[in-house]
C-alpha cells in the first residue's frame, strides 16, 4: 500500500500523467516476466499490473487471452505468481499490483490470498469480476483493507449514477476506468464521449483515474494527459513484444516505454 | 463432497432479490455488464406481471412450437425392464427438436419488449443456437451465434441450419473450443455491444437474472407433466429424471415438483469416458465451488481454480459448470446427482429406439440410461418420468460414428467422392 500511495502522491505533485503497464505472469515464460517487469520499471512505468493467468478471462481481449493460455500451458501456478511478485517487489520501488479473476482468489481463500499477496509485496488488486454487490457474501474488500491491499474499483461508460455513487464507497487509491471510446480525428483528440464519461466519474469518485482504451502511441497519451492521471497500456505491449525479433524484445519494450513517457 | 439434507419450507421461493440460491448464483460480472443485467431484470419483472406477455408466449408455445408435448408411456421398455413404469416427456417433438425453444421464445419476446435489434447466443450441441437462430428469423433480429470450433465440427448439421436461418455462426478458436469458450466469446460481444444487443443465454446458468428467467420459461414442462400424469395415472410421479448440462431442461421439469417432497428428482450428468480428470463433465463428481462466468456454483477445476477440460459424447452436456439452482438443490438434498458414461448413453439410446421407436438426443439418452438402471429396482406400481429433452436426428453423425456403422461410413465416402450425386 505504501509504495502505491507514494507514487500516486508523487504523480499528483508533478502533475504528470502516470503510466501503468501490464504483463501476464508466465508469458511467455516466468524468467521473461521478471526481466520484462524490471525493464518496465527502469524505463519509467509508474505502476505495473501482474496478471495471474486464468482459464476463463472474460473481460480480456484476444491478445491477453492468448497470453493467459500460453502461460497456463507452460504450467504457471498461483504459487509462481506469488513468488514472482515477491522477488520483484523486493527489488523495485515501482508499485506492483495483482490483476486477476475472482475464481483464483476465491479458490485460494480470499483472506489467505490477501494475506499472502500483501506479504509478497503486492500493493493492490485489480479483479474485474468481484463487484461490491457481492460483498456481504465474499468479504473481499474487507480482506483487502485488513491486509493493506488497495482494492481497485473498475468503472465503465455504462455505469449509472447510482452505481458510481455505490462504487465510490469502496474505491481506494485510484479508479480504473475502462472504455471502448478512444482517439478521434486527425489531430489526435479524445472522443468527446470519453471526456464526458471521465467527467461523470469524477463527479462521484474523487480519486485519480487510470484510463485504458487500446493506447498504443505517444499521441494517445498526449491526448489523454489533460483528462486523466494514469494511462494504462496493456495489449499494445504484448503485441509489440510478440512482433519484436528474438533478442531485441526487452530493448524494444524499453524503447517504446521511453517514447511513451517523453 | 456429499450433500447435506436440510429443512427447506419452500423451494420455489428462491432466488433472493440479488439472485442467490443459498450460497449459489449471484452476479459476479465486470462492471460493464451491470447496467445491462439491471435493465434485463427490470424488463423481466415487468413482463412477468403483464398478462399480455404471457398470452403471447403461450400462443407461441402452442401454435409455433407445438406444445403441449406428449407425455408418453413407454409400455414396451417398462415391460422389458420388469420394474417401474417409465414415461417420457417428449420435448423432442417441439419445433426445432428440443426444449431449448421454450426459453428462446420467452427471451425473444423479452428482447422485442426491450427494443433490442440484435441477439447473440452461445451454443454447445448447436441445439440452443438453432433455436436462437429460429426465433431471430421469426422476430427479425440480427443474430450471431458463438460456437466452439470443436462443436462446429461435430455439429455441422445444426451449423448448416443456423446459417440458412440467417444467423452468423462464429467459431470460437480458443480454450477447449467448446461450450465454456463460446460463453466467454458471447460475453465479450455483449460487453462491447450492450446497447443494442440481447444476450440470449442458453441454459439456467450465468449471472442473475438469467438462471431465473431460463427456469421460468422452461417450467411449462413440469406444469404439463403434472397435468398429463394426473390425466393418465391420477397421481404424481415417484421419480423424475433429467440430464443436466447447465440445467435448463432439468429445472424446467423439476421446478413444478420442488415442493412435492415425495417426488424424487434425479439429475444425470455426463460421465464421459469415466470419472477421471478431463474425461467427463460430471460436476458433482469431483467439481468444487467456484465463481466463473458470472455466477457461483460447482465447476470442474484444478487445484488453482483453473477450469478443467471436459469430455462428453454429447456436446450439450460437455460443460465445466452447472446452474446455481441445481447446485443449491443438490446441496440441500432435494435432488440427487447421478451420471451416465458415453457408453451407457449410447446403449440407452439404442434401447429406446428399438423398444419404442423414439430417437432421443444424446443428451437426453443420459437420462434414459438412468431410468434403465433404476426401473428394475422398483416395484411395478412406481412411476418414473424422464425428460426427453430433445430428439436425436441431429446427432446422426456422432451416433453413426460411435456405433461404427459401416454403411454410414461408405455413404459419407460416396458423398465426398461424388458430391451432388443424388440417388
Ligand atoms: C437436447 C438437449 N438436452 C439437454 C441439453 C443440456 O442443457 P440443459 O442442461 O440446459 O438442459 C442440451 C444442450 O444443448 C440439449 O440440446
Amino acid at each position: 500500500m505504501r509504495k502505491l500511495l507514494q507514487t500516486l502522491e508523487t504523480l499528483r505533485q508533478k502533475r504528470k500523467l502516470g503510466l501503468m503497464t501490464h504483463v501476464v505472469v508466465g508469458y511467455p515464460r516466468l524468467e521473461e516476466t521478471i526481466r520484462l517487469v524490471k525493464a518496465m520499471g527502469e524505463t519509467g512505468a509508474d505502476l505495473i499490473e501482474l496478471q495471474m493467468p486464468f482459464s476463463d478471462p472474460v473481460a480480456d481481449g484476444p491478445t491477453i487471452l492468448i497470453a493467459n493460455k500460453v502461460s497456463l500451458d507452460q504450467g504457471t501456478k498461483m504459487r509462481d505468481c506469488l513468488r514472482v511478485m515477491s522477488q520483484l517487489s523486493g527489488e523495485m520501488e515501482v508499485p506492483l499490483l495483482f490483476m486477476g479473476y475472482y475464481n483464483l482468489i476465491f479458490n485460494y481463500g480470499v483472506e489467505k490470498f490477501c494475506q499472502d499477496a500483501a506479504k509478497a509485496g503486492a500493493q493492490g488488486l485489480i479483479v474485474p469480476d468481484i463487484p461490491p454487490d457481492e460483498e456481504s457474501e465474499e468479504h473481499y474488500y474487507e480482506a483487502c483493507n485488513q491486509y493493506g491491499l488497495v482494492p481497485i474499483i473498475v468503472v465503465s461508460p455504462a455505469s449509472t449514477e447510482k452505481r458510481l455513487k455505490m462504487l465510490a464507497n469502496y474505491a481506494k487509491g485510484f479508479v480504473y476506468a475502462v472504455s471502448r471510446y478512444g482517439i478521434t480525428g486527425a489531430r489526435a483528440e479524445l472522443a468527446p464521449e470519453l471526456i464526458d464519461y471521465l467527467k461523470r466519474v469524477r463527479q462521484f469518485i474523487h480519486l485519480p483515474l487510470a484510463v485504458g482504451f487500446g493506447i498504443s502511441k505517444k499521441e494517445h497519451i498526449q491526448a489523454l494527459a489533460p483528462h486523466a492521471e494514469i494511462a494504462v497500456v496493456g495489449s499494445a505491449l504484448i503485441n509489440l513484444y510478440n512482433q519484436l525479433p528474438e533478442g531485441e524484445k526487452i530493448e524494444g519494450i524499453k524503447k517504446f516505454i521511453r517514447e511513451l513517457k517523453n | 463432497m456429499k450433500s447435506i439434507a436440510v429443512q427447506v419450507t419452500n423451494y420455489q421461493a428462491l432466488p433472493d432479490e440479488r439472485g442467490h440460491f443459498g450460497i449459489y448464483g449471484g452476479r459476479y460480472v465486470p462492471e460493464m455488464l451491470f447496467p445491462a443485467l439491471e435493465e434485463l431484470e427490470a424488463a423481466y419483472l415487468e413482463a412477468k406481471k403483464d398478462p399480455a406477455f404471457h398470452k403471447e408466449l403461450n400462443d407461441l408455445y402452442t401454435h409455433y412450437s407445438g406444445r403441449p408435448t406428449p407425455l408418453y408411456f413407454c409400455s414396451n421398455l417398462s415391460r422389458q425392464l420388469q420394474g417401474a413404469k417409465i414415461y417420457v416427456k417428449n420435448e423432442g417433438l417441439n419445433h426445432t427438436g428440443a426444449h431449448k425453444i421454450n426459453h428462446c421464445l420467452g427471451q425473444a419476446l423479452l428482447a422485442k419488449r426491450m427494443g433490442k435489434r440484435r441477439i447473440i447466443a452461445e451454443t454447445g450441441a448447436g441445439q440452443h443456437g438453432l433455436a436462437s437462430a429460429t426465433v431471430a428469423a421469426k422476430f427479425g433480429f440480427q443474430c450471431v451465434i458463438y460456437m466452439g470450433e470443436v462443436d462446429v465440427a461435430r455439429q455441422r448439421p445444426n451449423v448448416f441450419w443456423m446459417e440458412r436461418l440467417g444467423a452468423e455462426v462464429r467459431p470460437v478458436t480458443f480454450g477447449n473450443k467448446t461450450l465454456t469458450d463460446a460463453v466467454n466469446a458471447a460475453l465479450k460481444d455483449w460487453i462491447e455491444n450492450v446497447r443494442d444487443t440481447y444476450y440470449l443465454l442458453g441454459s439456467a446458468v450465468g449471472p442473475h437474472p438469467y438462471p431465473t428467467i431460463v427456469r421460468d420459461f422452461q417450467s411449462v414442462v413440469g406444469r404439463e407433466v403434472r397435468k398429463q400424469l394426473q390425466e393418465q395415472e391420477g397421481r404424481l410421479p415417484d421419480y423424475i429424471i433429467a440430464c443436466v448440462g447447465g440445467g435448463s431442461n432439468a429445472m424446467g421439469i423439476f421446478y413444478e415438483f420442488l415442493n412435492e417432497e415425495k417426488v424424487r428428482l434425479i439429475g444425470v450428468e455426463a460421465g464421459g469416458r469415466g470419472i477421471r480428470p478431463g474425461e467427463h463433465a460430471a460436476r458433482f463428481q469431483g467439481g468444487r465451488l467456484g465463481v466463473v462466468e458470472g455466477f457461483k456454483s460447482f465447476f470442474l477445476q484444478d487445484e488453482d481454480g483453473q477450469i478443467m477440460k471436459t469430455h462428453s459424447v454429447s456436446a450439450g452436456l460437455d460443460y465445466a459448470g452447472v446452474g446455481p439452482e441445481i447446485s443449491y438443490l443438490w446441496e440441500t438434498g432435494r435432488i440427487q446427482a447421478s451420471y451416465a458414461t458415453d457408453e451407457e448413453a449410447l446403449e440407452a439410446l439404442q434401447i429406446l429406439i428399438r423398444t419404442e421407436g423414439i430417437i432421443p438426443a444424446l443428451e437426453s439418452a443420459h437420462a434414459v440410461a438412468e431410468a434403465i438402471k433404476l426401473a428394475p429396482k422398483l416395484d411395478r406400481d412406481k412411476i418414473i418420468v424422464v425428460n426427453l429433452s430433445g430428439r436425436g436426428d441431429k446427432d446422426i453423425f456422432i451416433i453413426a460414428e460411435a456405433l461404427k456403422d459401416v454403411k454410414w461410413q461408405e455413404f459419407l465416402k460416396s458423398k465426398v467422392n461424388h458430391p451432388g450425386h443424388v440417388t
